[in-house]
């Protein structure tokens, strides 16, 4: 079964500039610190592959900064096995794909979550789940990477769920693009 | 009041808070001392904070998180102003403050 959220089609084509890369859960014991290299590493290479009219410090900071948080999510929620991380560029736009695997329960709560996000402008959804985060001392935070991606870069963002076989989880697909300027 | 990693450094002068590096910290417990120092300057009741961020190149989101809920605090004492400095040459710094001055707008923000 697979369900859709947000925007799941791609627009780059053959013609893109693409890059693929697995972080392997096992030899890597993936953490953290994973994420920020592996956003920065990407950032890095496709700012030196940007054309004329767009700026490489701000395209590696906003490739960076939206890698890092899709896969902050990927490595907190992830339910064992790799996470793959496909990447391409054409003209101004770079869109990425980001695969993990998730369990169940974790997959009902974030579509239930991410139903509320759509429903709403992230600007002024944001700023409501930072108040409620300062209101409540057990707020752990999360939940403001979507929204800062969606309003201050104005990132498009969709999600797929896979789901063949109980046991195995749910197979989670993070869309993600920017317009680089 | 000093705090400081291979990645960051963070500490204060007086009223002014200073961040440079680069700051992906977990989630609100793994910046909890870092708020702890905010809280202590904020504590003094001084008339004006700075939030100085002109050397702290990359931000997570859960570090904006930091920023908006001391600016909460701050926004509960009208008698202690704030103001925070950023760089346009940091290009998070240009997208994400202006949220800041949404929670407060009494905040004054010069990004140059």
């Amino acid at each position: 079964m697979v369900e859709d959220f947000g925007e799941t089609t791609a627009v780059n084509g053959g013609d893109a500039r693409q890059f693929c890369l697995t972080l392997n859960a096992e030899p890597l014991e993936l953490s953290w610190h994973h994420c920020g290299l592996t956003s920065d590493f990407i950032g890095e290479y496709f700012s030196r592959a940007c054309g004329k009219g767009i700026d490489p410090v701000d395209a590696r900071h906003s490739i960076s900064y939206m890698i890092n948080e899709i896969l902050e999510n990927a490595i907190k929620f992830r339910h064992g096995g790799d996470v793959v991380i496909h990447s391409s560029l054409e003209d101004q736009t770079f869109e990425i794909r980001i695969v993990n695997r998730i369990d169940q329960e974790t997959a009902t709560k974030f579509q239930v979550h991410l139903k509320a996000l759509l429903e709403r402008e992230p600007g002024e959804l944001l700023l409501e789940r930072i108040e409620e985060n300062a209101l409540n001392p057990d707020s752990t935070g999360s939940g403001l990477g979507l929204l800062t991606l969606m309003s201050d870069y104005e990132a498009k963002l969709g999600w797929s769920f896979t789901s063949e076989r109980v046991s195995e989880g749910v197979e989670l697909t993070t869309y993600a693009s920017l317009r680089l300027s | 009041m000093e705090i400081s990693t291979n990645d960051y450094r963070v500490w204060t002068e007086g009223s002014d808070i200073h961040y440079e590096g680069t700051m992906r910290l977990s989630g609100t417990d793994a910046y909890a001392p870092i708020l702890e120092i905010m809280n202590s300057v904020l504590a003094s009741k001084p008339e004006l904070i700075t939030m100085d961020l002109t050397s702290l190149e990359f931000l997570n989101s859960s570090g904006i998180n930091l920023l908006a809920k001391f600016t909460i605090e701050i926004r509960k004492q009208p008698e202690v102003g704030v103001r925070v400095l950023g760089s346009k040459s940091i290009p998070w710094q240009s997208k994400s403050l202006r949220n800041l001055q949404r929670l407060h707008p009494a905040l004054e923000l010069t990004i140059s």
